[in-house]
């Protein structure tokens, strides 16, 4: 569960921990992406596994066309540049929301029979849901994929770069929103590869993304701003404090948990674990 | 009469750098004196320990008469510590005058004393006609000013500027040269960290130079510059700019 | 400029009163119940907004969990009133300190935190407020409070044949955090806290006490909004978790000092009175559908105005002199 949260973070990791821009629709990117591999399967008997590449690539493109329509602007404020970021992103997830009960009227949804849905399998004589595994899996390599990304790739560079002094960098001709364009693609992809697993085994409604989102958040913070491998430690201690909170408290205060540690972690380093901003 | 402000054996090591190292040095009341020396010299590091930003790792700061090694920033600005910033921090959405009234704040309690002390700073140092402009919106040299504005209006008897000379035109520098021999002569004790000797020396009564975090040398202008040491120290710099 | 400064707080005050005195007239004409409702609840976020704007625009402390204080609020009267007979007039008072002392407590961690950090601390916090309150057996658990019916009475501060009292008190109210801000505005305090959102580091030098300007502003900020919340709960005559702690809350008070101008005197009053109304009607002319043209609109509007005025709608009003024009 807790690489689960690592997926839906690791976008979020790139956006809000390494472009520094807060985005408050992110648990709205996760519900349309649980959405678009939900029609997929309705519609073209697509798994949601095979297809989450397709809505990977789909929400790649929602993501950079959402900076350059509206967050561009936000980043371009001159005053209270902070709140306007806040109040946009989460002004466009309520339009997202609207849209969504909208079109795909309030009601539940699931994907009945999926490849993974259900099935469990025995490793070393512990049954393990294989959808969660598949999500660690996918999860491991997602993170992987981002950390070599950022540290090993010329754009990974130009995006920090970006990130601290975006005058400098077009003086070196990088072009900041070509950059941002595409780090937004890129963290609504992965969280497009997020929705796509997680349509296998949950129920999908305009609301969905809301439940998840503050968890990414936390995790993000938990492992420090700016630092993948953080984002990625965050998310297995998530998981961890999760599980063991559901074996103390009644389930309904298992988030607690996840609150508290977090707490605790920032009153000791105030910027995460492994955070550098 | 003891000295306004005395540093005895001060050592800040930050992790393996050590910034300064034995730093003793004294500043008597009414004095204008220069903190100078090439670049990473440890002035900075110095000015900071003074004004409480961080406490010394080793050694004692004396200010009238009181040991203030750790006492925090805010508390020494209440004993007559002002200063100012290298990288000039106004508060940037409010006005010149309210930018002036928060330093004003700390010797009036009554809002209406304060904002007649601020309007006094402002015209003490020629920044009345910007009173109602946004800090925001001034010119550097005007931000600059300002920052000298606002630890006035502290009422200190020690201020503390950093660089406020630095990277100003000819005619700014004039003009500023001016208000700090205006402010010695309002009774106020003056130490001023500075990187380029030339502004400073006709300016200052003693001059105390720092290289690799310790005090090279120290006394009248005209007998530190012509110092071999001081020289060779400047020298030094310029080389190692230069390569 | 002495005097101009002086003229513009004694025209700021008189504006201040003359809309109360205008306020406080509309019910003689408006007698419709569902544009009352609005009239209330525009009324009531003007007041909450202004007290989340007292921290959070003059002193910089970007609070998102705001509606622990007013869930406190709320719960603390009702609880003191439904177990212990405690007329909600002291309940109100318990629950304004009681939130303010847990906002204190708060304050020494938190505000140490900065940015990202904090706001997500602060959001996290309500979040733990509500999940105990949700599990909390005593206080109802999911299944809240009712307010049993003792009949209108001032004293219980319970009206059921006509919402005019509440009216009058969410005026109250709104006038209340209006006043504090006004008063505050121009004193160490208000400085202050202006100078601790601007630059922290030059406010200790100056001889300003940073941790405890913050302090003050979350005292002053978590009493009213609990105050407000004591009212709603009222107002309401039921609670239950969700529907006064819950995130949106949060959001609701910070809104209309955003949109309006946040850290202005004006802007929370301006952002609310456009702001609620707007949303109370475009639920009521879409909502009903259920099929959330409401959000798309409301949603809409926030996107465009926090694009186009950044500075929020306040910046419209005032000349562009030399604030804008420089930049």
């Amino acid at each position: 569960m807790g690489l689960l949260y690592g997926l839906i973070a690791v976008g979020l990791a790139l956006i809000f921990g390494l472009m520094d821009v807060t985005n408050f629709a992110h648990g709205e990117f996760l519900m349309i992406a649980m959405y678009l591999s939900f029609f997929l399967f309705a519609f073209f008997a697509i798994d949601p596994l095979l297809s989450a590449p397709l809505v990977a690539a789909a929400l790649f493109i929602f993501g950079a066309v959402v900076y350059l329509l509206i967050v561009r602007f936000a980043m371009r404020a001159k005053a209270n540049a902070g709140m306007v970021q806040i109040f946009t992103t989460f002004g466009l997830a309520i339009v997202m929301r609207g849209l969504a009960q909208f079109f795909f009227t309030p009601d539940y949804r699931s994907i009945p029979q999926s490849w993974l849905g259900g099935k469990t399998i025995s490793v070393a004589g512990i049954f393990l849901p294989e959808p969660q595994l598949v999500g660690a899996l996918v999860s491991i390599l997602a993170f992987a994929g981002l950390y070599f990304f950022i540290h090993r790739t010329d754009f990974g560079r130009a995006l920090e770069a970006t990130r601290e002094d975006p005058g400098a960098v077009a003086l070196v001709g990088i072009d900041k929103n070509r950059v941002f364009a595409f780090g937004w693609g890129l963290g609504a992809a992965l969280v497009g590869l997020a929705g796509a697993i997680m349509a296998s085994f949950f129920y999908i409604y305009p609301d969905v993304g809301a439940s998840f989102a503050l968890i990414a958040y936390v995790t993000v913070a938990l492992g420090g701003f700016g630092s993948v491998f953080g984002a990625f430690a965050g998310g297995i201690i998530v998981g961890l404090v999760e599980a063991t909170t559901a074996l103390v408290l009644p389930p309904s205060l298992k988030s607690v948990g996840i609150y508290a540690v977090y707490l605790l972690v920032v009153f000791i380093r105030p910027r995460g674990l492994f955070g550098s901003i | 009469m003891t000295a306004l402000l005395e540093t005895r054996g001060v050592w800040q090591r930050f992790g393996g750098l050590v910034a300064n190292s034995d730093v003793s040095i004294s500043v008597g009341r009414g004095e204008i004196v220069g903190l100078i020396g090439p670049n990473g010299a440890g002035k900075s590091t110095l000015f900071n320990l003074i004004a409480g930003v961080l406490p010394p790792t080793q050694g004692s700061i004396l200010f009238d008469g009181e040991d203030v090694t750790h006492m925090p920033a805010a508390e020494r600005c209440q004993r007559g510590v002002g200063r100012t910033f290298q990288v000039v921090k106004s508060f940037e959405t409010m006005t010149v005058i309210d930018n002036v009234i928060v330093g004003a704040l700390v010797r009036n309690t009554v809002m209406r004393e304060a904002r007649r002390k601020a309007h006094e700073v402002l015209e003490f140092t020629g920044l009345a006609a910007r009173a109602d402009v946004l800090a925001s919106d001034l010119v550097p040299a005007e931000k600059r000013r300002l920052e000298v504005a606002r630890a006035l209006a502290t009422e200190p008897k020690l201020l503390l500027l950093d660089e406020v000379l630095t990277g100003l035109t000819p005619t700014e520098a004039q003009t500023g040269v001016a208000l700090v021999r205006k402010v010695r002569d309002a009774g106020i004790t003056v130490l001023m960290v500075e990187h380029v000797m030339e502004i400073v020396m006709p300016l200052v009564d003693r001059a105390i130079v720092l290289d690799l975090g310790k005090v090279l040398v120290e006394g009248k202008p005209a007998d530190v510059v012509r110092d071999p040491k001081v020289i060779s120290a400047y020298l030094g710099d310029r080389h190692a700019v230069g390569a | 400029m002495d005097k101009d400064f002086a003229a513009r707080r004694r025209r700021d005050l008189i504006i201040a009163a003359v809309l109360a005195v205008i306020a406080a007239l509309t019910p003689l004409f408006v007698k419709d119940v569902v544009v009352q409702n609005i009239l209330i609840l525009t009324l009531m976020y003007a007041g909450l907004s202004q007290s989340w704007n007292i921290l959070s625009g003059y002193c910089g402390q970007i609070s998102l969990g705001h509606a622990l204080y007013f869930g406190l609020g709320a719960y603390t009267t009702e609880l003191l009133f439904t177990k212990f007979g405690v007329l909600p007039w002291f309940g109100m008072l318990a629950g304004g300190v009681v939130s303010a002392l847990i906002a204190m407590g708060l304050g020494y961690p938190f505000f140490r935190l900065r940015g990202h950090y904090f706001v997500i601390a602060t959001i996290v916090i309500a979040e733990i407020g509500l999940l105990l309150f949700h599990n909390w057996e005593w206080a109802g658990a999911a299944m809240g409070i009712t307010i049993p019916i003792r009949g209108d009475s001032w004293l219980k501060f319970q009206f059921l044949r006509t919402k005019l009292p509440y009216f009058y008190f969410a005026l109250a109210l709104c006038c209340l955090a209006w006043f504090v801000t006004w008063w505050l505005e121009n004193s160490k305090w208000g400085f202050w806290w202006r100078a601790v959102k601007d630059n922290p580091d030059a406010a200790e030098s100056l001889g300003v006490d940073v941790f405890n300007s913050k302090m003050g502003a979350a005292a002053v900020s978590a009493f009213l909004v609990a105050v407000g919340g004591s009212f709603y709960a009222q107002f309401v005559s039921y609670i239950d978790p969700e529907s006064v702690m819950g995130f949106q809350f949060s959001l609701l008070m910070a809104l209309p000092a955003v949109l309006g101008g946040i850290g202005t005197l004006w802007g929370p009053v301006l952002g609310a009175a456009i702001l609620i109304p707007l949303t109370e009607l475009t639920r009521f002319k879409f909502g009903g559908s259920g099929r959330g043209v409401d959000l798309i609109v409301y949603g809409t509007l926030i996107v465009l105005i926090s694009l186009a005025l950044p500075r929020g709608l306040l910046s419209l009003f005032s000349r562009p002199k030399k604030t804008g024009a420089a930049r």
